[in-house]
């Protein structure tokens, strides 16, 4: 009995430490919600942990040419999103057109990016410290960085 | 208990300009592009800090290590940075104005500002563009400031925005299209 409880604790323990270390990046938040009649509604949360953590098991020729590209704005990049990190909270970009509307801002800890055009509404939100690490992924494939 | 109720409007006071400060300690620069006939508009709203941090780490074209090279003007005989060195010295006032048909220019020191005004009429629109540039002085000191004779220092000039009071630095009014760019604390664009 005693041993079991034991077992229990230990699976308990590993998954409330293991949903912690998942969820410490925020949630990757992805909605989708077509206009049309029978359009369809898209809704994705994923712990944005888990987007740096998959791209270490994508084999580096897969990566090589995204990594390439990554390279030379590398030290943009890691410039750039811890400072946005620091920055308040506000709307970075807004552009207004007819039927169009995009909004990209900065909320909490993620980067937001709102699209509402004639067909569909996209919401997408990005935990900027989760993005940096993918990005970081992605340029240390074959040996870029 | 006297004390307690002296001093806590005190605190109160305190506490609220504390709030105040450190709310309005974020500069912002916003840029607002608008075409109302075409209804569209652009909005950008750049925090200093963040402009601060990223800027010296951009090395791509002519912006490297937080300067600007601009070559390609000095070519064409028109050297920006001896321009603002002779500026530094020169009193306030107007320096230059060209009063042409199909456009007015002025450049002048104002009221520890240099001011660039420039109206076209050139476009065959009955609407006149016309442009207004106003650059703190400091910031234009900032901008010549440890650069060779082709480059301006843009992260200089930023650094010395941030302590610069609200102001509009860029003015485009053209028969389609209205462009602002302007400094101030408002996270927002209004």
């Amino acid at each position: 009995m005693i041993l079991l409880a034991k077992i229990g604790i230990g699976v308990v323990g590993t998954a409330v430490v293991g949903g912690t270390m998942l969820c410490s990046e925020g949630m990757l938040l992805v909605k989708v919600r077509e206009k049309q009649v029978d359009g369809k509604n898209i809704s994705l949360i994923v712990p944005a942990a888990l987007v740096p953590m998959t791209l270490k098991f994508v084999p580096d020729r897969h990566l090589a040419r995204a990594s390439a590209s990554l390279h030379p704005y590398m030290p943009i990049l890691d410039a750039a999103i811890p400072a946005l990190e620091d920055c308040p909270d506000g709307v970075l970009v807004e552009v207004t057109s007819a039927g169009e509307h995009v909004l990209i801002a900065k909320q909490g800890s993620s980067i937001v990016v709102d699209v509402n055009d004639a067909n569909e509404v996209v919401h997408v939100a990005v935990p900027l410290r989760a993005a940096h690490s993918a990005i970081r992924e992605i340029a240390a494939a074959a040996g870029a960085t | 208990m006297r004390i307690i109720k002296t001093t806590l409007p005190l605190f109160v006071v305190l506490l609220a300009g504390t709030t105040v400060v450190a709310a309005s300690s974020g500069r912002y620069l916003h840029v607002r592009v608008s075409n109302p006939g075409q209804h569209e508009q652009v909005r950008i709203n750049v925090p200093l800090a963040f402009a601060e941090k990223v800027i010296p780490a951009i090395s791509s074209g002519q912006l490297r290590d937080g300067k600007v090279h601009f070559g390609h003007l000095s070519a064409n005989s028109v050297n920006l940075r001896m321009i603002l060195d002779a500026l530094k010295t020169a009193p306030e006032g107007e320096f230059v104005t060209v009063q042409e048909n199909d456009s007015d220019v002025r450049v002048a020191k104002e009221h520890g500002q240099l001011i660039v005004h420039v109206v076209d009429r050139s476009s065959k629109d009955k609407d006149k563009e016309k442009v207004d540039v106003t650059i703190p002085w400091e910031v234009a000191l900032a901008l010549s400031s440890d650069a060779d004779g082709d480059q301006i220092n843009v992260e200089a000039a930023i650094k010395v925005l941030e302590n610069v009071g609200d102001i509009t630095l860029v003015a485009v009014t053209g028969p389609e299209e209205t462009v602002r760019i302007w400094i101030d604390s408002n996270s927002g664009a209004e």
